[in-house]
Order: C-alpha cells, then sequence, then structure tokens
C-alpha cells in the first residue's frame, strides 16, 4: 500500500528509516515513530486480542490512555503490556501481540465472544459460588486462565533503574502551552522550578494538533523553539523530558518515571529508567485533558479511534491513518480534525455530528459545505461491522431513517475531560460542570493550581487571563500572549453517551470499557442486580479497573449509570483514581535496592577463613554463619554435625559466635538500669562475674536473652540473640528516654566492633592454656561465670567462663581487627587436642541436649519464663523490671499454659520431627485438639536417638508420661514426656 | 509520605522514622498495686480516634530520640512537634484545624458525593 505521509511533521525524520519486527515480520518506520504510528504506515490495524472475549483490537488512541493496544517487547527481556502508542521504535525492535494464539489473525480464544454469557457482569464472583468447588477448579477457571490476560510475565529481567531525589519550590506538571507559560511566568524568579513533561517534545496541543495556528505573531513551532530557549536560559527552571508524572502524594511529594532510552534499546547493565521523588511547596497541574469515546455496537473494531488521536497521528507522527475516514462527533473538539484533513487535501468521508445544524459551529459548517463533505447532523453512529477491521457504519438520523456508509476508518470524539487523576490523587474534589459535562477540579487539598484544560478551562482566549490570576501568589513575570486559533473557541457538546442498541447478531457488543471488555449491557445487569453505588459497580463489573483506569471511558459510564438511575451525575459521584497514573515498572521502584543491594549481607571478621576451610553458610537474619564444615565434598550435613557433636563432647571444639549482640552499658545508673530491664537482680553479683538473663516484653512474654557482664555497678556489657540486637538496643534506648530519663545511663552497639569464639568441649582447660600461656584457667582462679580482661600482644581481650554446649567452655571477646590472628592460634594450639571448628547446626543440637533454649525457636512470643521454668531467673525482690506485673496477671499464672518439656520417642529407632503436633491419642481424629507442638529436634550422637524440646499444654505436670507425636505422613508415634534436659543434669561438666 | 519535623535534627522523610503509637501513656510504677484490669489497659489498650491523635515517633535512623507529636489521622496532617518533657498541648488548641480530605465526616470514610 501506499504510505499516507504528512511532511510537514517536524517530529518525525523521514530520511532516517528504521527496521523493526511485529509478531516476526520485518516493517520500516522513521525516526520518531511510536510502534503505533509506524503500524500505521504499514496499514496494520489490528493489533491485538481483547482480554475476555478475545476479540479483534487495533490502536484506539494516540498516547498513555491507550486501552487496547498493548505489546509484548521481545527485545527487552520480553517487557508485556508497553503501550505501542507511547514506545519508540528503534532499530531492531522486536514486538509481538498479546493474548492471542497460536496467532493474532487466527485466535481460537475469540470463542469466548460466542460464550459471553458466561463472563458477563459479576462473572468473577459468580462462578466463584458454585455449583460445586470442583465445577471452578476443572472447568472455569482453566477456561478463564487461558482466555483472561494480558502479557506474559518477562523471562530473565535485568532492568536498572535509579532514583533520585528533588527539593523544589514548584513543579509544573505538563509542558504544553500552559506549563510553558507557567514555566515563562517563572524565569528568573527566586522559586526552584521543575518542569515535567510525558513527551520527548514541549508543546502540548502546539504539537498534536492545529488548533492553534499563531503565537504573537509567530507560527507555533517558532514560538515553543524560542520559549524554551528563555527557559533553558533561566537560572531557576530544570525540564525534565521523557518523565510521566505516576503518583501525587500527600505533603506535594511526587513520584515521576523518567524513561532514560526514547527510541533506542536500553543498554545491559546501565540504568534505564531513573524514578524522580520530588518534594515541593506547590504544584501547578497543567497535564492538559483526555477525549473520551462513545459507546454503540462493535465500537472496538480495528479501524475506529479517538478524533484527537487522529488528528495527532497526522500532526506529531506525520503518519495519516486512512485517506477518507468518517468523523463521528458531539462536541466541537473535532473541528480542528477536520481542518487538518482538509489542509493536506484529505477529505472525509462523512461528518456525523449528533447536534442539530443550528448547535454546529458556523466556521465547520461553511468549511463542510465548501468542500462537499456528506454531513448528517442530529444524527448518530448505530453500529459498526466488518471481518477484523471496520469495513461499514450504520448511520441513524433524527427522523429513525438509517443509511450505510462503507468506510475503513471512523473517528469518534465524545467531548473532553480534564485529566483529574493527579489532582484527585492529591485528594482535591471535584465538580460536574453541567455545561461542559465533565468532572472539574474544584477545591485543592494542598498547594495546587490547575491551569488551561486541565483545570476544565477549555478557551484559547482566556489562557492569558488565568495564568496572570493563578499564578499571581508568586508575584510572577506577567504573561503577554496573542494566541490565534484555528478554529472556534468556545466549547461546545451535546450529552450523548451511547447510542440506542441496534443489535442484530451474537457477536454485537456495545462496549463502555474496552480493556477489561465491559458492555454497557453490563451497566445495565448490575444495576439492575442492585449495584447501584459507583464503587460497587465497578467492581461487580471491572469497569475502569484495567491498567488504563478507563481513561477514555470513565465518565460515560457515569454518564449512562446517571440516566439509568435517574439522577444528576454529581450524585452518581466518581470512582476514586487511584496511584499510578500509568504502569510503572517495579525495576523503577526497586531501583538499586535490587539484585546484591537487595539486603545486606553481614559477615563476621574471619568470614574469610570458614570460606577458605568449606564452611557451608545459612543465613541469620543479615548474617552469613557457619552452618557445619563438611569434612569432604561426600559428607551429608547429617554425618557432619554427628561428628561434629562427638568430637566436642569428646575433645574441643570451637565455634565463631561473633554475630552476638554486643550491648555496652555505662553511667552512674546503669546497675538501676540493668535491673529495670531484665528479670535477675544484679544487684548482689560481683563485678567480673556474669549471668544468663532474660528480658520480657511488658506483657510478660520472652522477649531475648543473653548473659550480663558486671564490670562495676556503672558498666556492664550485655549480648543478645542474633536475630535481637537492634531490637534490645532500640527497647533499652526507648526505656531510657520515655519511661525513666532521670536515669543516667547511655548504651551502645559493639556487635562488629568485637569477635566471639566459643571453644569448649573437656579439652578446653589444655587448650586454652595453650594459647594464652600466662592465664590461669584454673577452676578457683576462673571460675565458672566469671570474666577476666587481659593483655595479649598489645590488644585487650575479655575471656569469660561459660557454655551453650554443657560442655566446660570460654567465650573468647577479641577486637575484630585482631580477630583472625587469634583465631588462627586456637587452631594452631588446638591440633594435638583434636579441636576443630563447628557452626550453628551443633551448636543447636548441643545446646538442646541440655535444654538451653533458642529464643524465637523454642518461644513465639506467647512464652513466660515460668512457661519455661525457668522461674529462679526472676528477681524475687525487685519492684519492677520490663514485664514483671504480666507474671500475675490471671492469663499468665494458668497452670493449663503451654509449657517446655522434653520430649524422646518410646521406640528408639522413631524420628521425632520438628513442628509436629504432641497428641494423648494415637489415631488422629479432626478437630485434634490443640495441645501444643515440637520446637526443636535433633539426632543425638550421644544418646544415639532422636529427642526434642516441645511446649504442651499443662507440660510440666505431664513430664513421665506417655503421649504422641504426629509425623509429616500423618502417622503418630509413641513418645515419653520428659524434663527439657538430656545431658549432664547436674552441670558436672559444666563446671568441672 | 510524611514529612517530620525532628525537634533535634529538622525536617526528614518518614522513611527515617518509626512510630510508637500513643502518647502520654503512663506506664504504672512497679510498686503500684494495681489490678489486672488496669494493668492490662496499660500493655494492650490504646485509643484510635479518626482526627486528633498525640502520636510517639523515633528517629530510627538518625539521632534516634523519641519525641512526640499531633496528627490529624484523618487528613495525615502534623499539628505539633514537641520533645518529651515539654507539656502536652491541649487538644482545644488545634480543633478548629480538623478538615478531611474529602470533607468527609469525622466519622467513616469514603466517597463524599455519593454519601450526600
Ligand atoms: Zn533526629
Amino acid at each position: 500500500m501506499t504510505e499516507l505521509k504528512n511532511q510537514n511533521s517536524p517530529f518525525i525524520h523521514f530520511h532516517q528509516k528504521i527496521s523493526f519486527k511485529f509478531d516476526g515480520i520485518k516493517y520500516y518506520g522513521y525516526k520518531g515513530d511510536t510502534i503505533a504510528s509506524a503500524l500505521f504506515r504499514n496499514g496494520i490495524k489490528l493489533i491485538g486480542r481483547s482480554f475476555k472475549y478475545h476479540r479483534p483490537r487495533g490502536i484506539y488512541t494516540c498516547g498513555i490512555e491507550e486501552p487496547n493496544a498493548l505489546v509484548q517487547i521481545i527485545s527487552e527481556y520480553s517487557e508485556p503490556n508497553v503501550r505501542a502508542t507511547v514506545k519508540k521504535i528503534y532499530e531492531g525492535m522486536e514486538v509481538e501481540s498479546q493474548n492471542r494464539w497460536p496467532s493474532l489473525d487466527f485466535d481460537i480464544g475469540s470463542i469466548n465472544n460466542v460464550f459471553s454469557p458466561l463472563f458477563s457482569a459479576g462473572f468473577y464472583y459468580k462462578t466463584f459460588m458454585g455449583p460445586h468447588k470442583s465445577f471452578w477448579k476443572k472447568i472455569y477457571e482453566p477456561v478463564i486462565r487461558k482466555a483472561a490476560g494480558l502479557g506474559k510475565p518477562p523471562k530473565e529481567f535485568k532492568a536498572i533503574s535509579s532514583h533520585l531525589h528533588h527539593n523544589v519550590d514548584i513543579v509544573i506538571v505538563g509542558g504544553g502551552l500552559n506549563g510553558l507559560l507557567a514555566a515563562v511566568s517563572l524565569i528568573n524568579t527566586n522559586y526552584d522550578v521543575l518542569l515535567i513533561e510525558s513527551d520527548n517534545q514541549l508543546g502540548g496541543i502546539l504539537n498534536n494538533s492545529s488548533k492553534i495556528n499563531e503565537i504573537n505573531g509567530k507560527r507555533s513551532q517558532e514560538w515553543i523553539k524560542e520559549t524554551i530557549e528563555n527557559i533553558e536560559n533561566s537560572k531557576n527552571i530544570k525540564i525534565l523530558k521523557n518523565t510521566l508524572v505516576t503518583t501525587y502524594n500527600y505533603i506535594n511529594h511526587l513520584i515521576a518515571v523518567e524513561d532514560k532510552y526514547v527510541g533506542a534499546k536500553p543498554a545491559e547493565d546501565k540504568v534505564n529508567s531513573t524514578l524522580h521523588k520530588i518534594r515541593t511547596e506547590h504544584v501547578i497541574l497543567s497535564n492538559g485533558h483526555i477525549e473520551r469515546f462513545l459507546s454503540f455496537q462493535n465500537n472496538d473494531l480495528p479501524g475506529i479511534m479517538l478524533g484527537a488521536s487522529f488528528e495527532k497521528y497526522v500532526c506529531r507522527y506525520g503518519v495519516i491513518p486512512s485517506k477518507e475516514p468518517v468523523i463521528f462527533s458531539n462536541n466541537s473538539n473535532s473541528n480542528s480534525l477536520i481542518q487538518t484533513l482538509l489542509e493536506l487535501n484529505i477529505k472525509p468521508k462523512a461528518y456525523i455530528d449528533s447536534r442539530s445544524g443550528e448547535q454546529i459551529e458556523g466556521q465547520l459548517f461553511d468549511l463542510i459545505r465548501k468542500n462537499d463533505i456528506p454531513l448528517y447532523t442530529n444524527a448518530q453512529v448505530k453500529a459498526a461491522y466488518g471481518n477484523k477491521k471496520l469495513e461499514k457504519i450504520i448511520v441513524e438520523d433524527s427522523s429513525g431513517g438509517t443509511s450505510e456508509i462503507a468506510t475503513d476508518f471512523l473517528c469518534v470524539s465524545g467531548g473532553i475531560n480534564p485529566d483529574v487523576h493527579l489532582f484527585t490523587q492529591s485528594k482535591g474534589l471535584l465538580d460536574w460542570d453541567e455545561k461542559d459535562l465533565t468532572y472539574k477540579p474544584s477545591t485543592p487539598f494542598q498547594n495546587t493550581i490547575t491551569l488551561g484544560s486541565a483545570s476544565g478551562q477549555f478557551n484559547l482566549e482566556e489562557v492569558e487571563n488565568e495564568i496572570n490570576k493563578k499564578l499571581k501568589i508568586f508575584s510572577p513575570n506577567k504573561i503577554k500572549i496573542k494566541i490565534k486559533p484555528s478554529t472556534a473557541n468556545e466549547y461546545q457538546i451535546q450529552k450523548l453517551w451511547e447510542v440506542a442498541a441496534h443489535k442484530s447478531s451474537m457477536w454485537s457488543k456495545s462496549f463502555i470499557d474496552l480493556q477489561n471488555d465491559v458492555t454497557t449491557k453490563d451497566i445495565r445487569q448490575a444495576i439492575s442486580e442492585g449495584f447501584d453505588r459507583i464503587e460497587h459497580l465497578k467492581r461487580f463489573t471491572t469497569n475502569s479497573m484495567g491498567t488504563d483506569q478507563g481513561k477514555i471511558s470513565s465518565i460515560n459510564a457515569l454518564g449512562i449509570v446517571s440516566d439509568l438511575l435517574d439522577k444528576k451525575v454529581n450524585e452518581v459521584g466518581t470512582t476514586i483514581y487511584r496511584p499510578p497514573y500509568a504502569p510503572l515498572s517495579f525495576a523503577a521502584i526497586a531501583g538499586r535496592n535490587s539484585y546484591e543491594f537487595y539486603d545486606p549481607e553481614r559477615k563476621s571478621p574471619i568470614h574469610q577463613w570458614h570460606i577458605k576451610n568449606g564452611a557451608v553458610f545459612e543465613d541469620v537474619g543479615q548474617w552469613k554463619r557457619p552452618w557445619y564444615f563438611p569434612n569432604s565434598k561426600s559428607e551429608s550435613m547429617h554425618d557432619a554435625v554427628q561428628r561434629e557433636s562427638k568430637n566436642v563432647r569428646e575433645n574441643a571444639g570451637v565455634l565463631d559466635g561473633s554475630t552476638l549482640g554486643k550491648i555496652e552499658i555505662k553511667g552512674k545508673d546503669a546497675l538501676n538500669f540493668m535491673n529495670l530491664i531484665y528479670t535477675n537482680s544484679f544487684t548482689k553479683m560481683k563485678p567480673g562475674s556474669a549471668r544468663y538473663a532474660l528480658m520480657l516484653g511488658e506483657d510478660g512474654m520472652v522477649k531475648d536473652d543473653g548473659i550480663i557482664c558486671k564490670i562495676s555497678d556503672e558498666h556492664f556489657i550485655a549480648t543478645t540473640t542474633t536475630g535481637g540486637a537492634a531490637n534490645v538496643l532500640a527497647c533499652m534506648e526507648e526505656y531510657a528516654q520515655t519511661e525513666w530519663p532521670n536515669l543516667k545511663v547511655y548504651m551502645n552497639s559493639i556487635t562488629e566492633q568485637f569477635a566471639t569464639f566459643n571453644i569448649s568441649g573437656p579439652k578446653t582447660r589444655e587448650i586454652m592454656s595453650k594459647v594464652f600461656s600466662e592465664i590461669d584457667f584454673s577452676n578457683e582462679a576462673f571460675p565458672f561465670m566469671t570474666f577476666q580482661f587481659h593483655e595479649f600482644e598489645k590488644t585487650q581481650i575479655r575471656i569469660m567462663r561459660a557454655s551453650f554446649t554443657g560442655e566446660m567452655g570460654y567465650e573468647i571477646y577479641v577486637p575484630a581487627s585482631s580477630a583472625l590472628k587469634i583465631w588462627e592460634r586456637i587452631h594452631e594450639y588446638g591440633k594435638e587436642f583434636g579441636l576443630i571448628p563447628y557452626g550453628t547446626e551443633t551448636m543447636h543440637l548441643l545446646r538442646a541436649e541440655k535444654g538451653y533454649i533458642i529464643v524465637g525457636q523454642d518461644t513465639d512470643g506467647s512464652i513466660t519464663p515460668i512457661d519455661l521454668g525457668l522461674n529462679w531467673m526472676i528477681g524475687k525482690n525487685k519492684t519492677d523490671f520490663l514485664g514483671k506485673r504480666s507474671l500475675t496477671r490471671s492469663d499468665t499464672v494458668r497452670s493449663d499454659r503451654k509449657q517446655l518439656v522434653g520430649i524422646m520417642p518410646t521406640n528408639k529407632e522413631d524420628q521425632i520431627q520438628e513442628g509436629q503436633h504432641i497428641l494423648l491419642q494415637e489415631t488422629i481424629e479432626t478437630p485434634v485438639p490443640m495441645l501444643g507442638h515440637i520446637t526443636s529436634s535433633y539426632h543425638s550422637p550421644t544418646m544415639g536417638h532422636t529427642f526434642g524440646l516441645a511446649v504442651i499444654k499443662d507440660g510440666h505436670s505431664l513430664i513421665g508420661t506417655k503421649a504422641f507425636a504426629s509425623t509429616s505422613d500423618q502417622k503418630t508415634i509413641p513418645i515419653d514426656i520428659v524434663k527439657p534436659i538430656f545431658y549432664d543434669e547436674k552441670n558436672e561438666r559444666l563446671v568441672s | 509520605m510524611l514529612v517530620i519535623d525532628c525537634p533535634y535534627c529538622g525536617p526528614r522523610d518518614q522513611s527515617e522514622f518509626s512510630n510508637g503509637g500513643e502518647a502520654h501513656v503512663k506506664r504504672p510504677d512497679g510498686s503500684q498495686d494495681i489490678s489486672d484490669r488496669e494493668w492490662g489497659e496499660y500493655v494492650f489498650i490504646r485509643s484510635n480516634p479518626k482526627g486528633l491523635f498525640y502520636e510517639r515517633w523515633v528517629h530510627s535512623h538518625g539521632c534516634r530520640k523519641w519525641f512526640n507529636c499531633v496528627r490529624d489521622t484523618s487528613t495525615d496532617e502534623i499539628l505539633e512537634i514537641y520533645k518529651l518533657d515539654d507539656p502536652q498541648p491541649p487538644l482545644k488548641k488545634f480543633e478548629n484545624k480538623i478538615k478531611t480530605p474529602s470533607g468527609e465526616p469525622d466519622v467513616g470514610s469514603g466517597n463524599f458525593t455519593v454519601k450526600k
């Protein structure tokens, strides 16, 4: 076919051909083309299949409001749902149509159109209801899943985005006529101004139509060029192009996405998009208007398009989608389209207007007559027909007579709406304008000013007045502007939402939402079923719930509903416009918080040693901890843990406990403070001694545990669990500031300043005496739960006699910088005694044998110290500590609370499994009474069988009885409930 | 996202702060002899008004200081920020300022035009 060009378009580089692929076939466009404009150049109208009914769909608009022309960009990690009307082509681009199988031309899913009663309003809800559960699963769900949907998820997603913060005084959204004038009025003022335009050209309506021929005696393009130069030379205004404001939050916080690769393939490992986070004092919304469509039978056929969009393709993209389109309108916005076409010697095939001859603008009337364009007044398009593309339309005039017009293209205009999305996101109020038949911004909630058609001011003669008046608060430069419009100034519209039905076949439908395939019949059905509130109706029909949020159709739906309910549109109300204005990718939102930067990895100071020695790591919060150290590639985790555990019990082992939280507490009132924070009493504790301590929430439940070292009454060092360190510090700070500000106490985290090595096993004393030969490690000189500071090779280290394994042991606290040196020394001297490194799994096994709990594993925020049998840790004589009063609440003193016990399989070969339930009978009969569950379980190499810890209702009094534990294969095994200690009950090894 | 004017650091984005719930809830002293109900109310019960609310914030990714604030929960407007030892500002100081975003009533929510 011969391509219809408008060579006058200054935005298309007609000398620069670009090749791209659509559904595997190679086409040519020009630099500056969108996918849509390039497809029109090649005569392609069918571009996708619709969401529910798989009806053939084409390109309906020329911008972000597009409901139909969504495509998948194969050459960009298969990015789905890209608007063909926005995305610019580049050499080698590969585009695919969506939601069709096996091909766009022959699509099996289109049979849905015949089964359409299945998919009528509320079908999601109704099909969920029955007749039987399996009906949904086996019949509806597979059908709907295959039929419904947009593009396919991208495969290998690698897009990179960065975030940029702005703090400015004024943001102007939209760089059209009004946006440019607002910027001009602020040139060289004391305001920091950001002018944001979503297109790569500033000028808006000046570029997209022939509505304005001259400004201040200059051709519009000349005026734009000059104006931009002036703005760019101003010291206080920054222009952001290709940037779409998606979100207008509270406190004038805007989110905008900038496409860094317009008309080019995004480079790998470069930033593809920038997310701008903008905080401003004032926002000027000059983001224009959106044309809406009209509903009639088969108003979705490829070849039907909005009138203003057709004009934009001609003016902005230099492509003429059809050489003899029919135009159907109820308002004056289409006048300039006729003007544009006639200037290019293109004669519309017919002009159809729902208004009478007297209502039509005189200038337009004359133009039509002079050029001999067939004119239908008081007329409406009743229906459109064609096979996968428009072939003919049926026109009905006021007398009821119909005529048929054969045509390949129909331009529709149902009127224009101010683009109020951002204004309503900002919580501004709208008001219905009965003359212009649209919602317009009325009361702003924030410092928001609307200008031009975004404010509902459609008269070009008023531009100067409006700007000078509304921007007065900035004491701006006064704007003087003379605009010469090409057509009538006054916006005129006649009420028309939907052309009365003219149903002639099952296939015919009159759509109200093209993206979600909602018909006007669905709206009627919803109302007849009682969904007459607009928010209910929206959800029941899914009207305006697509990714386009019904930008070209939601007002029409309100109009139809108001007619059906015989209410004013203002009484019907409007649904809430929610951010984002248009979809933005997760990559843009994530920014640099992705891949390796998603979450910081924390490593012990001797992490490299662990890697070198073959450690397998586990994640504990953000920490990487050695889980176990397999001695060969073939050693399984179970074997390694059994070997490590046995070795610690028989010889010695050392654990890197550096991730343990460490907090230093100092101050005149430190003792007082510690007594209030922990359950234990530290008053009588001697300096140089240590104590296992519990921290509760105010509800009396165990929150954290650790060892507290008392250096003096004014100086303590507390350890916390690895995961609880930040919370414990925050809790201490909170109480120090908010509840006991009179206490002189200060605290700080020293977790990362010190490495911690836990060495334990029967040969520990011998090893320690070799490593630190000048220290006396005898029981008398260094008793259990004491600590000492020592100078070792010019670094101060702290050694504590403590153990988490049940064997005699020491914890060595070393400044991080000397950690590796001492760690290696321990291994060097320990070798002859059989010392090995062990990981967290062995630590867990050994502590469980000893009945030591892990906060967060054996407790879950509903366990008190009494439930754990740790009554001895509660400072009985203290008047207060966190959660003290809760320990005597009626709920916490119940005897049937879940309490910690030990469990053993009655048949030693049975496996006790973590997380399984405890039952009192052998058979599982639902509902199973919730008695409790197994919190920890391991296979003990010392005992030769599995064992576990469990929390069971009334557990303490069940000790010595038998019960059952469920298993993962839904059987039960008999168990013995025992005391939660399986090894060295008398602590003889611990204090040896 | 709110802008919160830390009394020690100045205005910062909300993401630097953590919310600490209702302010001016006095912790009963351990020496007090109080009933289970009174203690339970301190531990578990907080008010949740639509409108003026005294609440606590901490500048957790900043100076780590706690402070108090009066916020209108229906508009999210922060009306006053004051240090912990400053006196609690009386409610009547702000009463004329209540104005919900869509002019909706003080109780409930939803679309104003529909409700009217
Ligand atoms: Zn601060």
